[in-house]
């Protein structure tokens, strides 16, 4: 299989209390976003932050795991929406850890019932990158929810 | 404690449809097309969840090692940190190497990559990628 490589880069300015950094994604040049502890930890007022770029990634490599599963049942998809909530805490005499990643997906899927997408959003789950390394170090949910034909749903 | 949220849509096949990442609880982006295509081959522009957990764990490891520094009374005035994340389709992410330049007056470059590496064991991030086979360091001063 190919090698698929990716890279990010910061650039951090002063001390971690009162300082702030640039992250840059190199290899597309997609982003380039102001970082703040202050706002890592406390109300994000605007900026991302380490936790968010990974809700982030997390959510992207599970609609892709959800779509080739429906697909590969037969049912693709016609439009998949995720939601991915990472939750970082202080854990006592730890620090700071990631403690859980929370999926919620939604589609739209002709010809599928409630229970064939739940099954897939389970093996998509199972088959997610991402979800397996996260999984071995934190709390890892999927919910999953069929949406009506052209339904719009609220994903809150 | 603190909760991030993404939102992310996608339309059509894995191969020929293409996804959004619609928005962020920030705000911060958004919103940032993925295409399989883009995350498989070239970029063209588009990022990829590999590209976003790069710039998750640079950022992270960059804040630790911040931190690190200012409390062993020598703060850094500048870091420059790159992470690159490998990833084999069916086999997940295999590789994460970073990379950090610092300015630190008064350090020198054994302290620097003590407390480098302490940053790398340490960072919530890195924790979390803890099943990666693979994260290698390397740290020096500019």
């Amino acid at each position: 299989m190919p090698r698929i490589v990716r890279e990010a880069d910061i650039v951090w300015e002063g001390t971690t209390a009162r300082g702030s950094g640039v992250v840059t994604a190199f290899s597309s040049g997609a982003f380039a976003l102001p970082i703040t502890i202050a706002s890592r930890v406390g109300e994000p007022e605007g900026k991302t932050s380490p936790e968010e770029l990974l809700a982030a990634a997390h959510a992207a490599c599970f609609v892709t795991s959800l779509g080739s599963e429906l697909a590969r049942g037969g049912t693709p998809p016609e439009r998949l929406r995720v939601r991915c909530t990472i939750t970082m805490d202080e854990v006592e005499g730890v620090g700071h850890r990631i403690v859980s990643s929370a999926i919620s997906a939604r589609g739209v899927v002709p010809g599928c019932d409630p229970a064939a997408f739940a099954q897939a959003a389970e093996a998509a789950d199972a088959g997610c990158p991402f979800s397996a390394l996260i999984r071995a170090s934190a709390a890892v949910t999927v919910e999953a929810t069929l949406d009506t034909e052209g339904g719009g749903g609220a994903d809150g | 404690m603190a909760d991030r949220t993404a939102r992310v849509t996608w339309q059509g096949s894995l191969l020929e449809g293409r996804g959004t990442i619609e928005s962020v609880g920030s705000g911060a982006f958004g919103p940032l097309e993925v295409t399989w295509s883009s995350r498989a081959e070239e970029p063209e522009g588009r990022t990829s969840p590999e590209e976003l957990i790069a710039a998750a764990h640079a950022a992270c490891f960059s804040m630790a090692l911040s931190h690190g520094l200012a409390q062993a009374g020598t703060p850094a005035e500048r870091l420059e940190t790159s992470a690159t994340v490998t990833f084999v389709p069916g086999t997940g992410i295999t590789r994460v190497a970073l990379r950090v330049r610092g300015s630190v007056p008064g350090l020198d470059p054994a302290a620097f990559a003590q407390a480098a590496e302490a940053a790398k064991a340490g960072c919530p991030v890195s924790k979390a990628l803890a099943a990666v086979p693979e994260i290698t360091l390397d740290a020096a001063l500019a």
